[in-house]
C-alpha cells in the first residue's frame, strides 16, 4: 500500500495486471450505465440551460415586438452597480464560510470517528441545524438574532456585551449571515468527510503510531492524502454552494439591508421573478455558471494532481 | 373528508341527478397565500367546501402557494406553462403589473352580462381599494382583504411615563413627545424604546407610503405606472422626522428592523409604540399581556395612509365555462357575508362595505372597538404604491431609506439617489408609454 | 522512545479535543435547546426572557396541538416519506452506475461528460422554476408526486461523490473478482458497493434530508392539498408577513418536520459509522 504521488492526468490509470478486463476503453458500457442519468439531465438540466443560454443573448425592449440578439444583456448586467455589490458580497461571503466550515468539518469529523456514545450524541446534536427546514428556519433564526430580546443579544447581553442589530446593520449583517452559514454547513462536509475516513485502514494509523508518528504528523501523512478525493469533493461542493444553496440566507434578510447581504442567486432571483428581467436574469446565470465551471475544473484537477490515491 | 363535506357533496350529488344534469361541474382552481399565521390555510378549504356545496355545478379548488412573493411566481410559472388558474388571491399592489404584461382579463364583460355597471360593482367597496383594482378604465381585480397600517401603543407605559391612553397621539409633534418620554435609558443602554417601524423591503415602503401621505403627499402617481416623487419637500420631511428619530432623539432602534422583530418587541415590552399592519390586529388582542390601544398614524399635515391587502384577479386563457365558475366564485368570496366571515378570521377588514351592516359585524365591532378605529381610518386611506416593476421601483427606495436607518446616508442625498435609479428601471415603460410620441 | 511520554502526550491532545468538541456541542446545541423549550412554552409573550433556556414555566402541548390542528400531518408525513424514498431509489440506481463508469471505465469524452454532469450542480434553483414546471405540464405531471421527484432522479452531486468514493477503494478486491471470471456488474453489485457503504449511506442523508425539507419547488408543481408536502403545510400555518410571530407554535412545527430525521439520524448515525468495521479493515 502506497500514498500516491502525482500523476501526469487525472484520468490516466497506470497499467495494471487486469487491464485487460478494467483498463481497456468501454465505450458502450460506459455510456449505457451514465445513460439512465443522462437522460434525466437532458430533460431538466440541459434543456433549461439551452434555453437560458438563448435568453441571455436575447435582447428585448418593453413594448416592441422585435426582438434582436447580441451581448446586450450582458453589457447591462456589468454595468449594474447591484450585481458588482451582489458579486462582491458573495466573494466576501465564501471566505467567510468555506474555510472555516471545512476545517470546522474535518476536526469535527476526525474528534468524532470514534463511535462512543458521548461521540453519536454530539454528531446528532451538530447536524440538527443540517435537519432544520428553510421555511421554518427563517423565523428561527430571526428570533436568534433579535436585537436584545433573541437567542444571542439575551446571552451575550448578560455577559456584558451590548445589544447589536445582528441583521439590521448593513456593517454586521453579512457576517451574521456567514456565522449562520458556518453553523449550519459544517455539519453537513462532516458527514462526508466521516465516510473518507471509513474507507483508511486502521493499520495505516498502527504502522504510524509504531514509527513513532505524533497525531499531528499521523494527521498530516495519513488522514490528509487519503483523504484526497473526498476533500476535493468537499472543496467544489462548498464552492459551488456558496453560489447555488443560500436560500436559509436570502429568506432572512431578502438582500437587505440595502443590498448588504444581496448575493448572487438572490440577485437573479430578484432579475427573474421580481423584475421579469429574463434576460439579465439569463445573463447573470451564465456568467456563474461559467465561474463555477472554470473554478471547479480548476480546483479539481490542481487537487488530485496533488494527492492522488492508488491502492 | 369532514363528515358535514360528506352530507354536502352528497346533497349536490343528489342535486345533480334530481336535476338530470349529466354534465360534469367545471373544474376551477384558485391560488391563495397565506399572508397571517394561524389556521387560514384550513378556513380557506373550509370556504371552498361551502362554496362546492352551494354551486353543484362548480368544482373549485383552493391551492395554497405561499406567501405573496410566492403566490406571484407561481403564478407567472402557471401562466408560462399553460396551466393558469382561474382566480387568484393577489397582492393588491401587483395587479398593475399584470395588466401591464396583459396577463389578465378585465372584468367589465363579466359585470355588464350581471346586468350591472362597472361603477354600481365598484361602489360596494371602499372607495381607498379603487384604485388597485379599476384602472386604465376598466376593472382588474376585486378586493378581498385588506389592511392599512396601525398605530399600536401601550396603554401600561403610556399610564407609566403620565401620558393618556385614552389620548394616544395624533400628530408627529405629539407622537414624537410621546417616543422621548416613553424612552428609557441605563447609562448609555437603552432598555426601552418610544417607538419602532417595521423595515424590511416591502413593509418599508408600506410604512414609508403612510408617513409621506400623513405629510400631505404622495410619492407615486396612482394613474400612471412609469411616475414616483421620492425627492419632492413631503418625502424629505417624511425621512428627516424618521431620522430625527433615531439619530438626533435616540427613541427608536438604529438599522433595518423586520416586522416579525418589531412584533416580538412590541409583546416583550421592549419598545412602547409600533406601527404594524391591522393584518397583526388578531394576533395582538389574543396574545398580548399587557394592556395596549391602537390609533390612526400621526399626521403632520393630513390624516392618511395607504391599504395594503390583496384582490382577486383572473388570468387570461381560460375557457368560457371556467371564466364563468371562476367570476361566481370570485363574487361568492367577495359577497358581504363571505368577506365578513373571513375578515374576523383574518383581523383584515371586509372590503365589502354591506359587511359591516350585517348584525355578527356590529356584534364583533362592538366587543373590540380596536377593529372599529381600523375601520374608521379607512375613510382617510388611499390607493397602494403600484408601478411598473412595482418591486424594483420600491426597492430603489428602501435601499437608499434603509442607509438613512443605518447612519450611512442623509435624507435628501439619499431620496435623490432613490429618484434616479427608480427613473432608471422605469425608463423602458416610460419610452414605450409617455414618450412614445406620434412621429 | 518512550510510550509513557507518548500516551500522555497522546492523552493531553486528546483532553484538548475532548474540550473543543464539547465547547462545539454547546454552540450547536443551544438554538436545538432553545427550540425545544419554546415548543412547551405556554403561548404568552410576557417577558423579556423569551430566549430564557431556563424552563420557567409549566411546559404545555398547546403549541403541538396547535401545529398538529393546523394541517393534515398524516399526509404530508406519507408524502413527503413517498417523494424523498422515490427520489432516493431512482437515484442510488443511476449514481451507482454512472459513479462507476466515471471512476473505473475509460471512455471516449469521460472527462467531457463528467463536467457536463457537473452543469446541474452549478445550475441557480431560481432559473429552472419557469422551464421545468413548462416541461413537467407538458409530460402531464403536474399536480402528481412524480413531478415533485423527477428532476432529482439524475443527480450530479451523487455521482460526483460515488466516483471519489469509488477511487479511494483499491482496485485490489476488484481484481481478484475479475481473475475469478465476475462481470462488471457482479463486480459493482458483491464488491464495489458494499465498500461504498459509508459514501452511499452519507448521500443518502443528504438526499433524504434535502428533499424531506424542500419548498420551493413542491410549491409550484403541486396544487392538492392531498398531494402537498410537509414544508408546504408547515409554511402554510407559521409564516405571516404581515402579523407577529408565534415562535411557540414555529419551534412545534419545525419539531414535527424534523423529527423523523432527527430520529432517523440518531439511530443511523452509528450504522453509518460502524460500517468502517465491516469494509475498511482489510
Amino acid at each position: 500500500m502506497a500514498i500516491a504521488t502525482a500523476s501526469d492526468d487525472v484520468f490516466v490509470e497506470e497499467e495494471r495486471p487486469t487491464a485487460r478486463v478494467l483498463g481497456r476503453r468501454h465505450d458502450r458500457l460506459a455510456l449505457a450505465l451514465i445513460a439512465p442519468s443522462l437522460l434525466f439531465l437532458v430533460v431538466f438540466t440541459y434543456w433549461p440551460i439551452a434555453q437560458v443560454v438563448l435568453q441571455a443573448l436575447t435582447i428585448e425592449t418593453f413594448g416592441s415586438k422585435t426582438v434582436e440578439h447580441g451581448f446586450g444583456n450582458f453589457a447591462r448586467l456589468f454595468a449594474d452597480a447591484s450585481f458588482g455589490r451582489a458579486v462582491t458580497n458573495n466573494l466576501i461571503y465564501a471566505a467567510g464560510t468555506i474555510v472555516p466550515s471545512i476545517g470546522l468539518a474535518l476536526a469535527l469529523a476526525v474528534g468524532l470517528r470514534e463511535s462512543t456514545r458521548f461521540n453519536a450524541l454530539l454528531r446528532t446534536v451538530v447536524f440538527f441545524p443540517v435537519l432544520l427546514p428553510l421555511v421554518a428556519a427563517a423565523s428561527l433564526f430571526l428570533f436568534v438574532f433579535l436585537p436584545g430580546i433573541g437567542l444571542l443579544d439575551h446571552h451575550l447581553g448578560r455577559l456584558g456585551f451590548h445589544q447589536t442589530n445582528w441583521l439590521g446593520d448593513p456593517d454586521v449583517a453579512l457576517w451574521s449571515l456567514i456565522g449562520l452559514t458556518v453553523w449550519k454547513n459544517a455539519a453537513y462536509y462532516m458527514l462526508f468527510f466521516i465516510a473518507g475516513l471509513q474507507a483508511i485502514p486502521d493499520d495505516l494509523y498502527e504502522a504510524a503510531r509504531l514509527e513513532g508518528a505524533s497525531a499531528t504528523q499521523r494527521f498530516a501523512r495519513v488522514t490528509l492524502p487519503l483523504l484526497g478525493p473526498t476533500l476535493a469533493f468537499v472543496l467544489v461542493v462548498a464552492l459551488v454552494n456558496v453560489v447555488t444553496q443560500v436560500d436559509h440566507v436570502v429568506v432572512l434578510t431578502k438582500g437587505g439591508p440595502s443590498d448588504s447581504t444581496n448575493l448572487v442567486l438572490y440577485y437573479i432571483y430578484q432579475q427573474a421573478h421580481e423584475n421579469y428581467d429574463t434576460g439579465k436574469a439569463a445573463a447573470a446565470t451564465v456568467a456563474s455558471l461559467t465561474a463555477l465551471v472554470a473554478l471547479s475544473v480548476l480546483s479539481l484537477r490542481t487537487l488530485e494532481r496533488a494527492v492522488h490515491y492508488e491502492a | 373528508m369532514h363528515p358535514l363535506t360528506k352530507v354536502a357533496s352528497a346533497t349536490a350529488f343528489a342535486l345533480a341527478l334530481g336535476l338530470g344534469s349529466a354534465q360534469a361541474a367545471t373544474e376551477i382552481e384558485m391560488f391563495f397565500p397565506v399572508p397571517v399565521e394561524g389556521k387560514l390555510a384550513k378556513e380557506m378549504q373550509s370556504l371552498m367546501e361551502r362554496f362546492n356545496a352551494a354551486h353543484p355545478d362548480i368544482k373549485a379548488k383552493a391551492v395554497y402557494t405561499g406567501s405573496y412573493d410566492e403566490t406571484n411566481l407561481k403564478t407567472h410559472a402557471a401562466i408560462k406553462a399553460g396551466r393558469p388558474p382561474a382566480a387568484v388571491i393577489m397582492s393588491a399592489n401587483f395587479v398593475l403589473e399584470y395588466q401591464i404584461a396583459d396577463e389578465i382579463q378585465p372584468l367589465d364583460p363579466l359585470i355588464a352580462a350581471d346586468g350591472k355597471t362597472s361603477d354600481a360593482f365598484m361602489d360596494q367597496f371602499w372607495p381607498a381599494l379603487h384604485g388597485n383594482a379599476r384602472f386604465a378604465g376598466k376593472v382588474w381585480g376585486v378586493p378581498f382583504h385588506n389592511s392599512t397600517p396601525l398605530l399600536y401603543f401601550n396603554t401600561d407605559h403610556f399610564k407609566e411615563v403620565g401620558l393618556d391612553p385614552k389620548n394616544p397621539p395624533k400628530t408627529w409633534a405629539e407622537w414624537s413627545d410621546a417616543a422621548k418620554k416613553l424612552t428609557k435609558r441605563e447609562g448609555d443602554k437603552t432598555t426601552r424604546w418610544g417607538l419602532m417601524l417595521p423595515s424590511n423591503y416591502d413593509y418599508l415602503g408600506w410604512v414609508m407610503t403612510a408617513l409621506d401621505m400623513s405629510n400631505g403627499g404622495q410619492y407615486y402617481n396612482s394613474e400612471y405606472g412609469g411616475e414616483v416623487y421620492y425627492d419632492q419637500p413631503s418625502m424629505r420631511g417624511a425621512l428627516t422626522f424618521v431620522d430625527n428619530l433615531i439619530h438626533r432623539d435616540k427613541v427608536m432602534p438604529e438599522g433595518e428592523t423586520d416586522g416579525k422583530a418589531v412584533s416580538t418587541a412590541f409583546f416583550a415590552g421592549q419598545t412602547s409604540m409600533v406601527v404594524l399592519s391591522t393584518g397583526s390586529l388578531s394576533f395582538i388582542r389574543e396574545n398580548m399581556k399587557s394592556g395596549y390601544g391602537v390609533a390612526f398614524v400621526p399626521s403632520n399635515i393630513r390624516n392618511a395612509v395607504a391599504i395594503g391587502g390583496a384582490s382577486l384577479i383572473m388570468p387570461k386563457g381560460l375557457s368560457d365555462e371556467q371564466r364563468k365558475a371562476s367570476w361566481e366564485l370570485i363574487k361568492w368570496l367577495t359577497s358581504p357575508a363571505v368577506s365578513g366571515g373571513w375578515s374576523r378570521f383574518t383581523g383584515y377588514f371586509a372590503p365589502n362595505k354591506a359587511a359591516y351592516d350585517l348584525p355578527e359585524m356590529k356584534e364583533f365591532l362592538a366587543k373590540n372597538p380596536d377593529a372599529q378605529v381600523a375601520v374608521d381610518q379607512l375613510a382617510y386611506a388611499r390607493s397602494w404604491f403600484a408601478t411598473y416593476s412595482t418591486v424594483a421601483v420600491r426597492k430603489a427606495l428602501e435601499d437608499e431609506v434603509q442607509a438613512v436607518l443605518s447612519g450611512k446616508k442623509k435624507p435628501l442625498e439619499a431620496l435623490k439617489a432613490a429618484q434616479a435609479k427608480a427613473e432608471e428601471i422605469m425608463a423602458p415603460y416610460v419610452a414605450a408609454t409617455a414618450m412614445n410620441l406620434p412621429k | 522512545m518512550a510510550t509513557a511520554a507518548l500516551s500522555s502526550r497522546f492523552d493531553g491532545l486528546r483532553f484538548a479535543g475532548v474540550a473543543i468538541l464539547s465547547l462545539v456541542a454547546l454552540a450547536w446545541s443551544t438554538p436545538l435547546l432553545w427550540m425545544a423549550i419554546a415548543s412547551f412554552r405556554p403561548q404568552s409573550f410576557g417577558g423579556l426572557d423569551m430566549a430564557s433556556l431556563a424552563p420557567n414555566f409549566r411546559p404545555t402541548l398547546a403549541n403541538y396541538v396547535e401545529a398538529l390542528d393546523s394541517a393534515d400531518f398524516a399526509g404530508l408525513y406519507l408524502n413527503t416519506a413517498i417523494v424523498c424514498l422515490g427520489i432516493l431509489a431512482v437515484q442510488l440506481v443511476t449514481i451507482t452506475l454512472a459513479g462507476y463508469a466515471f471512476a473505473r471505465l475509460e471512455f471516449r469524452g469521460r472527462t467531457l461528460f463528467f463536467y457536463a454532469f457537473l452543469l446541474q450542480l452549478m445550475l441557480v434553483p431560481p432559473i429552472l422554476i419557469v422551464p421545468n414546471l413548462v416541461t413537467i405540464t407538458r409530460l402531464g405531471l403536474y399536480d402528481h408526486l412524480v413531478a415533485v421527484m423527477a428532476p432529482y432522479f439524475a443527480s450530479a452531486f451523487g455521482v460526483f461523490l460515488m466516483r471519489q468514493t469509488f477511487r479511494t477503494i483499491p482496485r485490489d478486491f476488484e481484481e481478484a473478482a475479475a481473475v475469478e471470471g465476475a462481470a462488471w456488474w457482479q463486480v459493482v453489485i458483491h464488491v464495489l458497493a458494499p465498500l461504498a457503504r459509508p459514501g452511499l449511506v452519507a448521500f443518502s442523508i443528504v438526499s433524504v434530508v434535502a428533499h424531506w425539507n424542500e419548498f420551493l419547488w413542491p410549491l409550484m408543481v403541486i396544487s392538492s392539498t392531498e398531494n402537498q408536502t410537509l414544508t408546504i403545510g408547515l409554511a402554510s400555518f407559521t409564516r405571516g408577513a404581515e402579523s407577529a410571530s408565534q415562535w411557540g407554535v414555529i419551534a412545534a412545527g419545525t419539531f414535527l418536520v424534523a423529527a423523523p430525521l432527527l430520529t432517523a439520524f440518531a439511530l443511523f448515525q452509528r450504522q453509518f459509522v460502524n460500517s468502517f468495521l465491516f469494509s475498511g479493515v482489510k
